[in-house]
Formats: structure tokens, sequence, C-alpha cells
């Protein structure tokens, strides 16, 4: 494995007590693989990136439990020099605001340069021409020129492109993808992930991608991980999780995508709200919003069983998955 | 950009006439500009009518202050109270009150920058509560209290510094007069810097930059500073022509013969020339300090300049 | 292709816009998920509106608390200040001219012989009510100008702001020098006076800026495509999300205005004997620092803690009402 994460336990101190953002979330991804994590607004999958990219903000946040192997090291035993090392060299990532995420005082040229100065020592010219090659290999007009723009001369995709050159700009074994396209017009997103598949599979490299997006990931991703109030409720090779899934929750999303096929009927949707975190719910956290909640479920944290059938490599956290799986 | 220019510069004309004009007018309507000029006895009618006639203080307030413009573009401000050019008095008075405002600036910019970038790297520690509550008893201490306390303790208790400017004012003399004069500025400038940090501190391209695998100290000089100090050099920007025109309480508690100095006696004595004078060219002080500011704005931040 | 994100303008200090509108408070991006940090907790629990929500937090919040009950007792004893003061601030006695602190005189007497304690206490009515006074002044002229200059734009918004840009061009201080140096009448109305006229440009600002964020959210939009009227859109839709920088703001100048007006008076041209206000008694007892620091330092302490009051509550408002900077 590339990446292991183990047992990850992630959490922030608020105002109104302490927030639960990431409770025992274990995930892997091996190089030249994609793995998709789906999930809510605070359902912990970003906590659980940033946790693994270096970058989560402490204090408030704090890993209380957990491991980061990554290529057998411990990320979280690391000293922060040799972390720093680590980000951007050997582990890049792509946010999902472009035009936030670069700094607007600088030239993107400049921006892009700065990964050679800082990681590779080279001269400022080499690292001049070198951020040219990056963008055009992002397949940016005119790089010659654009290089000496500020990032607000561009436009949404061409910002995003300029992201993902930096990301692979000292070609990383690892790229981590925070919603790449959710701030992109729906005709560039499809451009965008084209440049991202591409990129990883010349470089192959491990790529995770988050999103909410299920649409994106039936198209590039290897395996699924779905994530709900900072727990991995379902893990599965990416065709099984479309054919069945093993959640109820990842059935509810499924079931919320508009579909040609059932033009006219109603759209479902999940009801209820993502629970508050810093007062999850006992048992399975899901439960309140659960069609096939019991007693059970109220009290009983379900544990991430082996459901594997067919193939090998899946999970589900359902008590009741074989109900979900064949229901 | 040079479009930009000539049009902040047009921008500029109404509110340096409108400014002046409203001076102008404060200063003769309100009081009686030859009361102060036949010394310190009252005029005789005849010696007083004489007198408004040579000056064209007969002729209608507009009218007066055309002229007087007129007379201040060809590089005559009239005479002061003592006979003297107003424009030798501002010789004089000028050099002074400028030392005074640079020894002000630097204080703003060295110690108000660097404790606001310490407050605002470490929000919420005690450097942080500590130097936000010494910022708020600053600026809510009003100068001229500040003045007198330090002036009684460094001056008279401790015997420091002389309590009174000597009139060759040289810099090492104006430290503490400076620091008084720069007292509330240096108090929001801390703020604002922190503040500023603080805010850019959590924004999307600094956690990119972190994310880029940057050192700690690169993170914060080449991405966080360039960023957050662009509203206070802004700020600092605009403070010099405040700074020059709220130097009088400044000028009077340390007894330094500058603009400010010039300026109070002008009132005093009701010379309409003086105090017209003095503040005719405070304000070209202060809208030329906005237009530079303005510029360097758009120098520190791209988008503008090409927005 | 063509830039589709609008660019936000950067938050500025009042007086240094390029030329366009500098709205106080720049529009928050709201990202799709963010760690649950410490203010985006539980908005769905319980939804509290910008009102309660921050009169909630200034209820815990001890420096409100502390500078809420000073400034509640300085208005108190500018009320009333019998209640802790017996004798008459003029009643002065040139033999005892800079005696320090005897039984009955706790704070000693000046340079006149009049009573420090006495004169403190009676100080307090002249700052009170020049700062109260002048900050409803400056916050009715300011809003109304300001707010319906945002509101309306076009000429009208035009020339007022170029007329407080000619405000803003004057110091302070020596606007008050001159147009005061003049006046004979010894009460506080010119002082008021004087604030109002060159303090209503900052309010105006503020308003002007707020109004012109507040008229572009869409509940606005909504409500003058239903055909609301001006009036209605002004004052029921408009104002209510206006108003709060303008309250934050004209606290904050309330501490300022007491500490300009003890500037003024310490210059000559404020108030004058035999008024009675702590710029004055800073003023006379400043020659004779020497002998009687007494003089000086009990009004000096009384001025800055109440500028420091009316300034921490502002600043408390401010935290309280901008969640953003929490």
């Amino acid at each position: 494995m590339l990446l292991e994460v183990r047992d990850l336990h992630v959490e922030f101190h608020t105002r109104d007590g302490v927030a639960k953002a990431v409770n025992g979330v274990s995930y892997g991804v091996d190089a030249g693989e994609t793995l998709a994590v789906l999930g809510e607004s605070g359902s912990g999958k970003s906590v659980t990136a940033q946790t693994v990219m270096g970058i989560l903000d402490i204090p408030p946040g704090r890993v209380t439990a957990g491991e980061i192997l990554f290529e057998g090291r411990d990320l979280l035993k690391l000293k922060e020099e040799e972390r720093r090392k680590v980000r951007g060299a050997e582990m890049a990532m792509i946010f999902q605001d472009a035009l936030s995420s670069l700094n607007p005082v600088l030239t993107v040229g400049a921006q892009l340069a700065e990964m050679f100065t800082v990681h590779r020592g080279m001269s400022r010219k080499d690292a001049h021409a070198k951020a040219v090659e990056l963008m055009d290999r992002v397949r940016i007009p005119a790089a010659g020129e654009r290089v000496k723009q500020y990032p607000h001369q561009f436009s949404g995709g061409m910002r995003q492109r300029i992201m993902i050159a930096m990301a692979m700009a000292l070609e990383p074994k690892l790229i981590i993808a925070d919603e790449p396209t959710t701030a992109l017009d729906v005709t560039v997103q499809a451009q965008v992930m084209d440049l991202l598949a591409e990129l990883q599979r010349e470089l192959h490299m491990g790529l995770i991608l988050i999103t909410h997006d299920l649409g994106v990931v039936a198209d590039v991703a290897d395996k699924i991980a779905v994530m709900y109030a900072g727990r991995i409720v379902e893990t599965a090779p990416v065709h099984d999780i479309y054919k069945a899934p093993a959640h109820p929750y990842t059935r509810g999303l499924l079931e919320s995508i508009p579909r040609l096929d059932q033009k006219g009927q109603e759209l479902y949707a999940i009801k209820g709200l993502p629970p508050n975190l810093t007062r999850i719910p006992p048992g399975c956290a899901f439960h309140p919003r659960c069609p096939m909640a019991r007693d059970v479920c109220r009290t009983d944290v379900p544990p991430l069983y082996d459901v594997t059938e067919s193939d090998a490599g899946r999970g589900s956290a359902c008590h009741f998955w074989r109900e979900c799986l064949h229901g | 950009m040079g479009r930009y220019v000539v049009r902040r510069l047009l921008q500029m004309i109404p509110v340096f006439i409108g400014a002046t004009l409203l001076i102008f007018l404060m200063v003769n309507v309100m009081g009686d500009p030859i009361a102060g000029l036949c010394g310190d006895r009252e005029c005789d009618p005849a010696t007083a009518a004489q007198l408004r006639h040579e000056f064209g203080l007969d002729q209608p307030v507009w009218q007066q202050y055309a002229t007087y413009m007129g007379n201040v573009f060809t590089g005559d401000f009239g005479t002061a109270f003592n006979g003297q050019p107003v424009t030798e008095l501002m010789g004089t008075a000028f050099p002074v009150t400028i030392r005074l405002t640079i020894v002000a600036i630097l204080f703003e910019i060295i110690v108000g920058i660097v404790l606001g970038v310490v407050t605002g790297l470490r929000r919420g520690r005690p450097v942080d509560t500590g130097v936000l509550l010494l910022t708020l008893v600053v600026i809510s201490v009003p100068t001229f209290v500040t003045g007198l306390l330090l002036q009684l303790l460094l001056g008279v208790k401790w015997g420091w510094i002389d309590p009174a400017v000597s009139s060759e004012a040289a810099f090492g003399e104006l430290i503490v007069p400076g620091l008084v004069l720069a007292s509330v500025s240096l108090a929001y400038v801390t703020r604002l810097t922190r503040t500023s940090i603080a805010e850019n501190r959590r924004s999307d391209y600094v956690r990119t930059a972190i994310a880029k695998g940057l050192p700690r100290h690169r993170v914060i000089t080449r991405h966080l500073l360039r960023n957050s100090l662009i509203p206070v050099v802004t700020f600092i920007g605009t403070d010099i022509g405040a700074l020059m025109g709220g130097a009088i309480v400044t000028e009077r508690i340390f007894n330094i013969h500058g603009v400010g100095y010039q300026l109070y006696q002008g009132i005093l004595r009701q010379n309409t020339q003086t105090v017209v004078g003095f503040v005719t060219v405070l304000v070209l002080v202060f809208l030329v300090a906005n237009l530079v500011v303005d510029l360097l704005y758009a120098v520190l931040d791209p988008r503008i300049r090409y927005a | 292709m063509p830039d589709q994100e609008p660019y936000e303008p950067e938050r500025a200090v009042a007086g240094t816009g390029m030329g366009g509108t500098m709205d106080l408070g720049a529009s928050e991006a709201v990202t799709l998920e963010q760690p649950p940090g410490p203010d985006g907790a539980d908005p769905r629990e319980k939804p509290r509106s910008l009102w309660s929500d921050a009169w909630h937090d200034l209820r815990r919040n001890p420096v409100f608390i502390i500078s809420a009950l000073v400034i509640l007792f300085l208005i108190v004893i500018s009320l009333w200040p019998s209640l802790i003061a017996s004798g008459s601030p003029l009643k002065c006695d040139l033999a005892k001219a800079q005696e320090g602190s005897q039984p009955g005189h706790p704070f000693g007497f000046n340079g006149q012989g009049c009573d420090v304690y006495t004169r403190t206490v009676y100080g307090a009515r002249t700052s009170v009510a020049v700062g109260i006074l002048a900050t409803l002044g400056v916050a009715v002229l300011g809003s109304v100008l300001g707010g319906l200059a945002g509101f309306f734009g076009g000429a009208g918004d035009a020339v007022l702001s170029r007329i407080t840009d000619i405000f803003f061009a004057i110091p302070v201080v020596l606007g008050g020098l001159v147009l005061l140096s003049v006046i004979t009448s010894n009460t506080v109305w010119p002082v008021i006076g004087f604030i109002v006229l060159l303090g209503w440009p900052q309010i105006s600002r503020i308003a002007r800026g707020s109004v012109i964020t507040a008229k572009q959210n869409d509940y606005v939009q909504a409500a003058r495509a239903l055909g609301a009227s001006n009036s209605r859109l002004l004052l029921r839709h408009i104002a209510p999300n206006a108003v709060a920088p303008v309250i934050v703001v004209a606290t904050i100048a309330l501490g300022t205005y007491i500490s300009l007006e003890a500037t003024l008076s310490f210059l000559g041209v404020g108030l004058k004997p035999p008024s009675v206000s702590w710029g004055i008694d800073i003023s006379s007892a400043a020659p004779y620092v020497r002998n009687a620091p007494h003089a000086l330092l009990w009004p000096s302490g009384a001025l800055a803690i109440t500028v420091l009051a009316f300034i921490m509550l502002g600043d408390a408002v401010r935290d309280a009402l901008d969640p953003k900077l929490r």
C-alpha cells in the first residue's frame, strides 16, 4: 500500500464542546489507484484528507488516535520539518476553490516556480522555465506569456489547471483532490477531471478523490469509501456499489441522483440532516435518518462488517447489511 | 494606470477647493481678521476701514477666496501677524513637523506592525490578550493626557528627557513627542495588522502554501505578510496627513515650534493668512498622501491594477 | 476564456478606496465543507437572530459587563453628582491651593484651591453629556444622509461622497480650534454642534456602505420585485440589516468624542472656566504638575476610564455582531 490510514480519530475543540470530526477511519490507496471518498458536508472526508496532508489547524483540531502510513512510515510520528518535506514533494493536494487557494498577489509563475526553488533548490531561472513547462503540460495556451499573470486573470477552469500543475510539479506519489471540480462550470468539469485522470495514469500516482458527486466517481474511481459522521459506513469496488449498495445511507445517496429512466417520478431524498458532531447519536450515527433502523441500531455501534460475497474488499457498517444488499 | 491617476487628480480638485473654502469661511465669518493686525490694541475705526480695503476685506467672501487662492498659486501666502511672510513661517515650521511626523510614522511601522504580526500569529494567547488590552488603553487615553504623563514621568520625575524641545528640534529630541503623536495610530496599526494577519492566516491560499511544503517562515513572509499588510500600508499612508494636522496638541505640550504651534498662534491672534495658508498646505499634503496610497494599493494588489 | 468569478475587493480602510464602493463587511466565501470550527457548530438546532445571538454572547463577556457597569455609574453620577459629592465644584479656597489629600478631600486641591474630588465627580456630567448628545446627533444625521445616498445612488450620492471627502481632509482638532476659538458661549452646545458638524461624514460613509451591501441581498431584491415601496424597503428590509455597523462605530466614536471635548477644552477652545470639565482641569493643572501632580492625575484617570469604558463597550459589541472574527 502506498498510503494506509488506520483507525484515525480527529477532534475539534469548539465553544459548544468537542466535535468528533473523524472517528476511526481506515482506508488505503495503492500507486496508480483511485479511491473516491464520498459524503455530505461534515462527514469528515475533508478533515481526514487534511490530516493526511498535515495541514490540519492545530488547535482547534487534534489527532487523538490512529496511524497514517505512507510507504510504511507513520507520518504522525515524523518531526514537523520532515513532514514538511513530504508535503508538496511526495504528496500534494488540489483544493476546491482555485481562486481563493492561489495567492492573489503573486503571479501564477512565481507560485509554480516556488515548488522547485524550495524543494529542489533550483535557481529562479530554471524554476521559471519549469513553471512554463508545467503550464504547457496542463494545456494552458500561451503558457510563456500567461506565466506572468495573476490568478484573477484566468478563468475558473484554467485556474484549476494551474492548481493541478502545482500539485504535479514534483511528480508526487499521492494526490489528494478535495472536490476539484465542484466550483467549476459543468462543461469544464469533465475536461479538468479528464486531465487529472490522464496525469495520474501517466505518473502512476495514487489518487484520493474527495467528492459528493456520485457521477464523477463512476467514471474515474477504482474503489469507494462512503463516510458519515466521521466514520466509513461502506467501502467497495466502484461497480459493486452501483449495482447493490450494502448500507442504507449509500442507497439513499444513489437514489437521490436524478436518472433519465425514472423521469416523472419523485426524487428520493434522505430525510433529516447530518448530525451535530458535538452530539453524535449513540449506536449507529445514521439511525435517526435510517428507514431500516431498529432498536439495536440505537444502542450498538455497527462494526465495518466484511460483506465480501462475490469478490474481495467490501465492507458495510450496517447491522442489517444483508437486508440492504438483497432487499 | 495613467488614466486612473488623471481621474484621481481631477477628483482632488473639488475636495481641495471645498476644504480650503470651508476653512477660509470658518476663519473669515467667525472671526475678525483685522482684529489682530493692530497688535494688542483695538484698531480705531478709520484704520480698520483702511485695512479692510487694503486686504480686500470689503469684497464678497468668494472673491476674497479667489484672490487669496490666486496669490497662493503664485507662491504668495500673505503676511503673518508679526509682519513676516507666511511662507517664511512655513519654512521654519514645516521641517520641524515633518521630522516629528517621520518619527511617528517610524514608530507606527516598526512597533505597530511587529506587535500586530506577533499577536495575529498568536491569537488568544496571553501575549495577544495583553497587547490587545494595552492598545485599548492607549486608544482610550487622549493624546494630551499621554503626552502630559510621559512628560511628567520621563521629563520631570526621572529626568530622562528635556520636558521642552529646543528650537532646533533635532530627531533625538523628538523621539518621545513622536511616540506621543503616534500613540493612538500605533495602537490602530497594531490592531489592524493583527486582524488582517489573523484573517489571512485562515485563508485558502495560506493553506495551499502549507500544503506545498513551504517552510513556515516562507509561508509567513512571502504569502501571509504580503497580503495582510495591504490595508496596513494604506492606513499608515492616510495617517501622514492626519498626523501633521494633529500635531497641534503634541507640539503644544512639548513646546515644539512646528506647524501646530504656528497654527495655534495664528488662531489665537485671528490671523487669517497664517491659518488659511498652513491649512491649505496641510490639505494638500493629505490629498497627495491619499493619492500616493491609492497608487501604492494598485502596486501591492494586482487585482486592482487590471480590474 | 473569460473570467467567470467576479472580483471581490479586499476589505479596505475607510478613505482609501479606489473610487469604487468599499463595503465594510466583505461577503464571506462559504465552502461546502469546513472543519466544524468554533462558529459552525450548530446553526441548525437553535436558530438565533444576529441580535439575540449577539446578546447571548455579550451577557457572558466580562469586558462588556464591566464597561457597561462603569458607564451606568457615570450616567448616574452625571445626573445626580450630589449622590457622592457633597460640596460645590466652584467653591475654591486659594489658601488651600495645591494641597494634597486630607480628610474630607481625598483627592486634594488644585491650583485654585478647588476640591479635586468634587470637580472630578462633576466633570463626568460634561463628558457624558457631550459624548451621548454628540453621538446621537452624528448617528442620526450621518445614517440618514448616508443611508439615503446609498439607497438612491445617483447624483445625490456622488455629491455627498465628495462632501464627505472634503470633511475628511480637514484635521478635526484644527477645525475645532478655528470654529470654536471665536465662540463665547460657555455651554456644551457649541462643542456638540462642532462634533456633529465634523463627525457625521464618518457615520455617513459606514451607513452608505452597509445600505449598499444590504440592498444587494436577494430578499431585498425579492421584496422590490413584489412591489414594496422605497420607504418600506428602506425601513423594513434594509435598515435592520444595515444598522449594526453604524451602532458599533457610533459606540466607539462616543468615546473618542469625549476625548475630543477634553482635548478642545485643554487647548482652551472647548468649554471654558467656570465650566467644569476634565479637559479644563487637566489643562490648568499642567503648569504646576511638579508640585501637585494629583490635580492632573485624578481628572486624567477619570477621563481615561470613561473613554476606555465606551471604547471597550463598542469593541465588545463589534465582536458580538461580527462572528467572522471570533
